[in-house]
């Protein structure tokens, strides 16, 4: 029985190190041609965590897909897309917060730092779309207004999310 | 009048559909996606007095978000009944500027351009793609309005003595464009494959400082989109009014451009 115990114990532990986002609704600016569209989404298919994408060009979304267990680098999508001459105007991920552990409003996730901004101590359960509101992943005007600043690229970044 | 007559057409006929900036006869502010090749083959010519067309090829390189290269090299048999190779070019463009939100951006580069040319020099306006030796500097700014994209440009070419020691009829001249862009086809985006088409109408300045010596054309173009990745472009130009001796009035353009995505990752 104890080693039953055990053994959902150490289940726990390795399905909370393995949480990770499970899909990603990504809305760039800016992108007014089918060209362009497929220059930033060959630009974003280069990150290895990313399993496929589905473009919705009527409303400039591309709704990516991560590979299971891969770490999610939210930072190096802003900058692929960037580096194809376009901003991040919304990014929207889902979580499954039954995997996380919140504790202050923060989860930890991939060595990355989330922090909810306008939860307000509400039970999170299930899967759950958050939106990054970081300088970067959202307009100028939403960044400025949950004091987000820029992330980095290096791993330990502290991401800031509105549910 | 005409002239603002037709400046009120390119703008009140860019608002019906989606706005497109990939212009024929002008480059917008923005640039290619970082690490993306364009190739460009392109014939341009005349048919008065008699049939003259000129080849370019052209290769532009994305090397960062901010900043593209271009490459050109030109032949034509615009001055002697052969083709010959004239000379070629290089241009660089730095956009410095960016504000972009889903339906709107503004955005402002500033460009360059070397050329170097070993043609005879009988014509006023100084043309670094193919006739001229020179430099050109300028600025352009594109603006992304919902469903209208308008762009303009003002720059300052001077012109240098050609190899083999032509000296040219006017060393300095300001240009000016202004093109607007709408997509035809589709209506609905369902993937990649689907043809686009967008036409395009553009306005083409050059004047010659204190030579009474300027013109002002206007080029409708229609472009055809494949695969999203080749091009093909078609346009004429015409002058709205010409007191400038040149090659360029009445000249069509066929071009073909292909881009390749993501290279040395």
């Amino acid at each position: 029985m104890k080693s039953i115990k055990i053994l959902i114990a150490l289940l726990a532990v390795t399905i909370t190190a393995k949480a990770q986002f499970i899909k990603a609704e990504m809305q760039v600016s800016g992108l007014t041609c089918a060209i362009c569209a497929k220059a930033t989404e060959k630009s974003l298919r280069t990150l290895p965590f990313i399993s496929d994408i589905k473009p919705d060009l009527n409303r400039n979304v591309f709704v990516i897909s991560f590979k299971p267990n891969a770490t999610v680098n939210l930072a190096q999508m802003s900058k692929k897309v960037k580096s194809a001459g376009f901003f991040v105007n919304q990014l929207k991920a889902t979580v499954d917060f039954d995997k996380v552990k919140i504790a202050n409003n923060s989860f930890a996730m991939g060595g990355d730092t989330y922090r909810l901004v306008n939860n307000a101590g509400k039970d999170l359960n299930g899967l759950l779309p958050v939106t990054i509101v970081n300088k970067g992943f959202a307009p100028a005007s939403v960044a400025k207004k949950y004091n987000a600043p820029a992330v980095g690229n290096a791993p330990g970044s502290v991401y800031y999310l509105a549910i | 009048m005409k002239i603002q007559f037709i400046i009120g057409l390119v703008i009140c006929c860019a608002t019906v559909s989606v706005a497109q900036e990939l212009y024929v006869n002008t480059e917008p502010a923005s640039n290619m996606a970082a690490k993306s090749l364009g190739i460009r083959a392109e014939n341009q010519g005349y048919f008065s007095p008699d049939f003259k067309n000129r080849s370019t090829l052209e290769l532009m390189y994305g090397i960062n978000r901010n900043l593209m290269v271009h490459g050109s090299i030109y032949a034509s048999d615009f001055y002697q009944p052969k083709q010959k190779f004239e000379g070629g070019s290089v241009y660089a463009k730095y956009r410095f500027y960016s504000v972009d939100s889903v339906q709107r951006h503004f955005r402002v580069a500033v460009f360059a351009k070397a050329a170097a040319n070993r043609n005879p020099i009988p014509n006023q306006e100084i043309v670094l793609e193919g006739d001229n030796s020179g430099l050109q500097g300028g600025l352009v700014a594109t603006q992304l309005l919902h469903k209208l994209a308008l762009s303009g440009s003002v720059s300052y070419l001077r012109a240098f003595d050609n190899t083999d020691g032509y000296q040219p009829v006017t060393s300095n001249a300001i240009a000016y464009t202004l093109s607007s862009g709408y997509l035809l086809y589709p209506k609905t985006y369902t993937g990649y494959q689907q043809t686009n088409i967008n036409i395009y109408a553009e306005l083409i300045g050059k004047t010659n400082p204190g030579r009474k010596e300027s013109y002002l054309d206007i080029a409708p173009a229609v472009q055809f989109i494949f695969n999203s990745a080749l091009r093909v472009d078609l346009s004429y130009r015409t002058p709205l009014y010409n007191r400038m001796v040149r090659n360029t009035q009445n000249m069509y353009l066929v071009r073909l451009e292909y881009n390749l995505f993501n290279l040395f990752n």
